[in-house]
């Protein structure tokens, strides 16, 4: 016996190219504020300013990196549900495939933030809060390694297939290290690209801090660029569909506005610098997402899904977002407006 | 089944709860800890109350961290582990319901930013600014909740959406306001009583006795109104109907729930008027974190009711916990479930015993099912298969066809003892091995004096009655044939006829 027949959850809620703008633009917001949090703390380390963690601008920046993670953890949240409404198919299953690592992600980033916390209120010296960063980057470094191994994954359902069939039990890591160390590397390196930008915003009363986050941050444009060239050629028969597609279109945007972002940022032209770097995240973000359906091809093509509007439902969705847009203006001008000793 | 099956050593059940009950017991938290923290504090500005003051500041800061460090990501890890665990009940919530999720998010966005500048903000911002985020914080926070109760609650009563598919239907589901005040007054009772256990360690006597007893009486204020939504839960028609109440009698767990969460709630409001609002002088850390035990036991309780009266369900009356679409399996079906399976071992009897047993039970450890067939053999085991779904317990029906029937039941039988009872329980004989057999091949089924008694069908049986019937298969193509050996058979007979003995003693297999 039959039931009747019940509602399906087929259909995407919402026009793709809708679900595709929501989800780049969030995924860069995100990749923003990590690259805040992850390249400060890598500059940081790289930086050896005078009086190390001691310097007033390593200070400021440790007692910032709970609030970063903060924004990281919430900006990370939208870019995955929207990937995961279109691509979940793909997406968890290679979850499923590396189920220990993936369930390691939330429980890493909460160390990393506890972690965190702890070196921005610890009163016990500079050894401590170095010791806590330490473990608070081991952190950050095993979820941006394991988003790489299970998110290259994702893009090639056969590969997981054939190794969950090899190990039903979780504990797969993308074995085909040349899928995605390229890409990690190139995250990094436009982490670091972002973490030098924002340390040298934040020093750029202090000659130290602002040249070595100029430095940092010319370091990571330049690795970057060459690990994005070189990721760029790794993509092997995707080549010539990519260059085809809208990709290429911005990807070249994309690294036309972060070398715009060069100069400017030398002359200080922080704003500018900041939008025209914004703008390349956007542009590379995009890339980044075409990369995925020409590798998806033939096994979710999203362009095929059924789409059922709920457009009511979008409009609360849009209404909300301002609101909540204009709270976080009000209460940051609030918060910065207020001079410290309490209006 | 699209997706892969993750084979883990852990329980799906407890790494669920354990991951959820926490989660749920913080976020609650955060939103009560919340409207505690700023009227708490528009009172102790009016009265210039510096002590206070104080404290409140250092109740923000622990509030910060645990609602930001352990509220958000624990909230993220619940979806990281449903997606690994239930990943087509997920997706059939994300597609369902994604702009709730991402209106829900929006307040997300709001509520971190807000608890992270009330804690910065005490000495920078002016009182009213600091207030006035504060109340920010709380309405982002409520509201979240008022979003994330839709989806929730969607589960257990999905309601008119069964027929419509539309997202307000589901959304303002018959359960949908019950546990909205249920889970406010939760909050607020939570608050309190946090407030309560951290009020504990203040120094100044006099601050300590106020600031314990009003952070009593806000928690008990709470805890009235949840009884509220309890009540008004218990009133819902969709949670009286048959296939609850047949659920909540055939297990043991929800009213084992129940009794738990009574009882905690009980504690929790007697500790929290002795302890707090009577005589807050008894009122130190150790009894605080003894309120707050009893708060997260009746809490746990209250979510594990809701998980299992849902049972065999993630989706009531549309998704069973297995991922099957109720209306996508036919019990006896045709149906091959091999291939609707993506993901394959290579195993095929491992692959039926994932995807249709075992995200609710292990062969061995959590839930085990071993020990319900030990003693049986791969004849029974394929015959009961096609009797899963009447068995005492609520359960889905097996999804695949008959060959993958036996398939699966040569499989588990290959994994358990099929040693014939009286080898497994050398020296058994008789009327006690008989108890073994039907507790073996019929309880699951027919328990005494409860589910599925048979006791009035064998009243006028003779022993060659009973031994025609167990021979021939005629009672349910849901009824697996006996296929123990005649020693068995003879025993499970004399056991049977035992029953109607003057002295039978009244009694129940398992
Ligand atoms: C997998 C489930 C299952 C098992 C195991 C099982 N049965 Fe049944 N049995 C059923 C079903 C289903 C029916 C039909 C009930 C109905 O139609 O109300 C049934 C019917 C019966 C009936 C007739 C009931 C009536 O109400 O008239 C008897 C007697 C019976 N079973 C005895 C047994 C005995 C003895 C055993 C153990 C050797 C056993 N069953 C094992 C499922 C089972
Ligand atoms: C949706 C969850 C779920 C699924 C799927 C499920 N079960 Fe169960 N099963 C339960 C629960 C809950 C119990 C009751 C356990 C208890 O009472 O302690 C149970 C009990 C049992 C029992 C014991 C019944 C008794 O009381 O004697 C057997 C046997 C059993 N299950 C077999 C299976 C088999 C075989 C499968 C796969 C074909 C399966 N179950 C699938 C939830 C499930």
């Amino acid at each position: 016996m039959i039931v009747l027949a019940l509602p399906d959850y087929d259909a995407l809620p919402a026009p793709l190219w809708l679900l595709t703008v929501l989800h780049v633009l969030t995924l860069s917001l995100h990749f923003a504020a990590m690259g805040c949090l992850f390249g400060g703390l890598l500059t940081l380390f790289g930086a050896r300013l005078p009086g190390g963690l001691e310097h007033p601008c390593a200070k400021r920046l440790v007692t910032l990196f709970p609030s970063l993670m903060a924004a990281t953890v919430t900006l990370g949240v939208a870019p995955l549900l929207f990937a995961q409404l279109v691509y979940g198919r793909v997406l968890y299953s290679a979850a499923i495939v590396s189920g220990w690592f993936w369930l390691g992600i939330p429980i890493m980033a909460m160390l990393a933030y506890a972690c965190l916390y702890a070196a921005a209120f610890t009163k016990q010296g500079v050894g401590r809060v170095r010791l806590w960063l330490l473990l608070a980057l081991a952190g950050l470094v095993y979820v941006s390694l394991t988003y790489s191994s299970v998110f290259s994954l994702a893009e090639r359902p056969d590969a997981q297939k054939t190794y969950y069939e090899g190990d039903a039990s979780g504990l797969v890591w993308h074995p085909d290290v040349t899928a995605w160390i390229m890409r990690w590397l190139h995250m990094l390196g436009g982490t670091l690209t972002i973490g030098g930008f924002f340390f040298g915003v934040l020093g750029r009363r202090d000659e130290a801090a602002r040249h070595k986050g100029q430095f940092f941050f010319l370091v990571g444009t330049g690795a970057a660029f060459l690990t994005g060239m070189v990721y760029l050629f790794t993509l092997g028969d995707l080549l010539k569909p990519f260059m085809k597609s809208a990709g290429i279109y911005s990807l070249t945007f994309g690294i036309v506005a972060a070398l715009i972002a060069v100069p400017l940022y030398l002359k200080q032209r922080l704003w500018l610098s900041g939008l025209s770097l914004g703008l390349g995240l956007l542009g590379m973000v995009h890339a980044r997402h075409v990369v995925r359906d020409l590798r998806l091809e033939g096994h979710l093509d999203p362009a095929a899904m059924t789409v059922d509007p709920q457009w009511g439902l979008f409009a609360l969705f849009a209404v909300c977002l301002l609101v909540a847009l204009a709270a976080v203006a009000w209460m940051l001008r609030l918060f910065f407006r207020a001079d410290a000793a309490g209006a | 089944m699209p997706y892969p099956f993750w084979e883990t050593d852990l329980g799906y059940g407890p790494l669920m709860a354990a991951i959820a009950v926490l989660h749920v017991f913080v976020s609650h938290f955060a939103i009560g800890g919340g409207l505690y923290l700023v009227v708490a504090e528009r009172g102790a500005r009016r009265r210039a109350d510096l002590p206070r003051l104080a404290f409140l500041e250092r109740l923000s800061r622990f509030f910060a961290l645990l609602t930001l460090v352990l509220g958000a990501l624990t909230g993220v890890a619940i979806w990281f582990v449903i997606g690994l665990l239930s990943p087509d009940g997920t997706e059939a919530l994300i597609r369902t319901f994604v702009w709730g999720w991402a209106i829900e998010w929006t307040f997300f966005v709001v509520e971190v930013l807000a608890a992270l500048l009330y804690y910065y903000g005490w000495r920078r911002l002016s009182p009213g600014r600091h207030m006035a985020i504060g109340w920010v914080y709380f309405a982002a926070a409520w509201l979240s909740l008022v979003v994330i109760n839709g989806i929730v609650t969607f589960m257990l009563t999905p309601g008119a959406w069964l027929e419509t598919g539309a997202f307000w239907d589901g959304f303002f589901n018959p359960t949908y306001w019950p546990s909205l005040v249920l889970r406010t007054g939760i909050c607020i009772l939570l608050g309190g009583t946090f407030a309560v256990y951290v009020a504990g360690g203040i120094p100044e006597r006099d601050t300590r006795l106020s600031t314990v007893r009003g952070a009593g009486l806000w928690g008990l204020t709470g805890l009235l109104v949840s009884v509220v939504g309890f009540w008004m839960y218990l009133r819902v028609d969709v949670l009286s109907q048959e296939s609850f109440r047949e659920v909540a009698d055939r297990l043991v767990l929800p009213g084992l729930a129940t009794e738990y969460m009574l009882v905690a709630t009980a504690l929790l409001g007697a500790g929290l008027l002795i302890t707090a609002v009577l005589l807050p002088r008894i009122q130190r850390r150790p009894v605080g974190l003894l309120l707050l035990l009893f708060a997260l036991m009746g809490m746990g309780s209250f979510e594990t009711y809701r998980e299992a009266v849902r049972k065999p369900y993630v989706i009531h009356g549309y998704m069973y916990g297995n991922g099957q679409r109720k209306d996508r399996v036919e019990a006896g079906g045709e149906e091959s479930l091999l291939e609707r399976i993506a993901y394959r071992t290579g195993d095929d009897g491992r692959d039926l015993f994932n995807y249709s047993c075992r995200s609710c039970h292990q062969l061995e450890g959590y839930r085990a099912i071993k020990p319900f067939f030990d003693g049986t053999d791969a004849a029974y085991i394929s015959g009961a298969l096609a009797g899963v779904h009447v068995m005492r317990a609520p359960m889905p029906p097996f999804a695949g066809n008959a060959e993958e029937r036996a398939v699966l039941g040569a499989w588990i039988a290959e994994r358990v003892d099929t040693r014939p009872l009286h080898e497994i329980h050398p020296g058994v004989e008789g009327i006690e091995l008989g108890r073994l057999v039907y507790s073996a091949r019929c309880a699951s089924c027919h328990a005494i004096g409860g589910y599925g008694d048979v006791r009035e069908t064998f009243e006028d049986f003779e022993a060659e009655d009973i031994a025609e019937v167990l021979a021939d298969n005629e009672m349910s193509e849901e009824m697996p044939r006996f296929s123990g050996d005649e020693t068995e058979r003879d025993a499970l007979i004399e056991y049977i006829l035992s029953w109607y003995e003057e002295d039978a003693p009244e009694e129940a297999p398992r």
